[in-house]
């Protein structure tokens, strides 16, 4: 199969995967308790303001009406207001997204750069203390609550020392570097960079952690085969055999692996959004959730589920670039 | 089902390696400290140390700890660091941060278990029926299954919370109803609800697995000899697919035990639990006081780290005697 086709395959199973997601979150919205007209109301609304916003919600129709309104609805991108703010739904996504993504990014990054280095000195020092202490850091890693670590990084480094700040960061990415183009000062870069780097470092450990297990176990493996040995007996030095072929060659399974944690990270993300009170998507799905605000909550879940499914699609892609036979 | 192999393959890497000793000794203390709970206990975990003069909220009799008289309409606080009457301190609300550790453990401990069951009993059959029969079916149910994974586990886990409420199911404490914990809580609240939905949303996992091998197994020769004495697709199901593909699902189970405590935890610290004794319940309560009784959060996050590294180091000792072909990392 060419890689055009598998992704053509793998793009009409994803659409079909995101249809099946619609279908269950209509499908929770439809069997949830209590009426959403008085959920939107507020107590004390009369019968005949019930009765309106029923007609004007559409919910006096019959549910595969609703739910046809509701698929058009998403298609042509219309997600409805939101009940507590009477906002859209689209807008209150899109504005918290840049959050989100600036802490996975920031995650991902400080996950590679330790756990890469760290796997690849476990694995070539095999047995030795850093083995054991990068084997001890990663059984940690994978083993702690990211909220409860969270918390701990904000006692130590924030309460404790005063190293960093605890509070609700006071500038995005976004503004700061507006005002570095436009005064050439980069006092505000280095405030955001102070607020992301303990909520990072909380939602990256278990990444870290993760990566640095495959990374050893990888590299274990791929040092004990035929081509190494080969390499290394044709007087190739062992640190071109050890980064350009033998950490390449771990690399394909680790970006699968990484793929299919997506949903880990956006799951910690949304705890991590929590504890530092960070403007991101996860926070203002648990404000939805508390209010039982259902257009936003659908919204941004919805939201989540697509770029999920997209984000495999693209990891699934990259993986049967560097690895054909997986399209067979 | 489990072959003397497999047993001598277990005892062998334990009694090579340190790793999985650390892991049962650790996960035996937790399991004995759950059980005996209540007699280990030095306070009623739930009973608070408020104390307000109007008594309508928080009833202040039989408090024995409850030293401060709030003045009219004003609820004192009542936290103490550790003493001798309280080993690890009291919380916000004046509760035995100690007692609370050990109950913490049941909750944790039984989450755990119950939703890793209820998660095989879906997810083992869907999988092994979709790996066994093949073709449309298997298409069918794996196009389930994908949709199942479009969500992160801990998204869909509160969309279903925020759909289905959050019921605790009251379970009574047999050492209090024999008369040998006096003073303990005749009842613990266990999240209903929680252990439920964390077995919605893991079940997939198990499915996964389960078809991988029955497609395997579908083609050894036994299958087809039996096949052809017209065995039933049911008691072949039952007789050889299940029983030789018990264990990666017993892998898997393991580590799924503690995933599922991880995702209770979580849920319960974004307030979404139904029950108080939960540790993570506990550190989100741990948060408000971070700075001046950072005890309150500290000491249940530590429960949870050890139960859950007990786990998964047993999980590690279950993969490497059993079958050290499998991937670790299915969460």
């Amino acid at each position: 199969m060419s890689l055009g086709k598998f992704l053509v395959r793998r793009i009409l199973q994803g659409i079909f995967v995101i249809w099946g997601a619609i279908t269950i979150m209509f499908g929770l919205r439809a069997v949830s308790p209590g009426d959403p007209a008085n959920l939107m109301l507020a107590e004390g609304a009369t019968q005949e303001l019930v009765e309106q916003v029923r007609r004007e919600e559409g919910l006096d129709q019959p549910i595969y009406v609703q739910y046809f309104d509701y698929l058009q609805g998403i298609v042509t991108g219309d997600f409805g207001y939101s009940w507590q703010s009477n906002r859209e739904v689209e807008a209150m996504v899109i504005e918290r997204i840049p959050a989100t993504i600036e802490l996975a990014v920031a995650a991902t990054i400080v996950a590679i750069v330790i756990a890469i280095p760290l796997g690849v000195i476990s694995a070539t020092r095999r047995n030795q203390p850093s083995d054991y202490g990068a084997t001890l850091f990663s059984l940690l890693g994978i083993s702690t609550p990211n909220f409860w670590l969270g918390l701990m990084l904000i006692l130590v480094l924030g309460v404790w020392t005063g190293v960093f700040p605890t509070g609700r960061r006071p500038v995005g990415l976004g503004e700061a570097a507006m005002t570095f183009a436009q005064t050439g000062s980069p006092g505000d870069l280095f405030t955001w960079l102070r607020y992301i780097t303990l909520p990072a470092l909380t939602l990256g450990t278990y990444f870290t952690a993760l990566i640095t297990r495959l990374t050893r176990s990888g590299m274990i493996d791929e040092l004990g085969k035929p081509y190494v040995t080969a390499s290394r007996a044709k007087g190739l030095p062992n640190v071109l055999v050890r980064y350009k072929h033998v950490l390449r060659n771990t690399m394909i399974p680790i970006i699968t692996v990484l793929g299919l944690q997506m949903g880990t990270l956006m799951g910690g993300a949304v705890i991590t959004e929590t504890v530092f009170n960070w403007p991101g998507l996860g926070l203002r799905l648990i404000d939805a959730l508390d209010a039982r605000d259902w257009p936003l909550m659908q919204g941004i879940i919805l939201f989540i589920a697509v770029a999920f499914v997209v984000i495999n699609i693209v990891v699934d892609g990259l993986y049967s670039y560097l690895n054909p036979q997986v399209r067979e | 089902m489990i072959s003397d192999r497999v047993k001598s393959n277990l005892k062998q890497t334990l009694s090579e390696s340190l790793l999985p000793k650390i892991g049962l000794l650790l996960l035996v203390s937790i399991v004995l400290m759950a059980i005996f709970a209540p007699l280990l206990a030095t306070h009623d975990p739930t009973r608070t140390g408020y104390y307000s003069e109007q008594g309508s909220e928080y009833p202040p009799i039989g408090h024995e700890y409850t030293t401060q008289v709030a003045s009219e309409g004003e609820i004192a606080e009542i936290t103490v660091e550790p003493t001798s009457e309280h080993v690890l301190g009291t919380n916000n609300v004046g509760q035995d941060v100690y007692s609370r550790f050990l109950y913490g453990a049941r909750v944790s401990l039984l989450v755990g278990i119950l939703g890793t069951t209820m998660a095989l009993v879906i997810g083992v059959p869907f999988g092994l029926i979709s790996g066994y029969y093949g073709g449309r079916v298997d298409d069918g149910l794996m196009r389930i299954a994908d949709t199942m994974l479009a969500f992160p586990a801990l998204v869909l886990a509160l969309a279903l919370i925020g759909v289905f409420g959050e019921s605790p199911v009251m379970v009574p404490d047999p050492f209090v109803m024999a008369g040998l914990a006096d003073g303990m809580p005749e009842s613990i609240p266990i999240p209903g609800t929680v252990t439920i939905v964390v077995a919605l949303v893991t079940w997939v996992w198990f499915a996964r697995v389960a078809r991988g091998e029955a497609l395997s197994i579908r083609n050894e020769e036994y299958v087809k000899a039996a096949r052809s004495f017209g065995t039933s697709n049911r008691t072949i199901l039952l007789k050889h697919v299940l029983p030789n593909s018990l264990t990666p699902i017993i892998v898997l189970a393991s580590i799924q035990v503690a995933t599922i405590i991880l995702i209770e935890a979580s849920l319960a610290y974004l307030g979404f639990s139904g029950t108080t004794l939960s540790w993570g319940y506990e550190i989100e309560r741990g948060q408000d006081v971070l700075r001046t009784r950072p005890w309150v959060a500290m000491i249940p996050g530590i429960g949870i780290v050890l139960a859950v590294i007990s786990i998964n180091l047993l999980g590690d000792w279950f993969r490497d005697a059993l079958d050290p072909n499998i991937e670790g990392e299915a969460r």
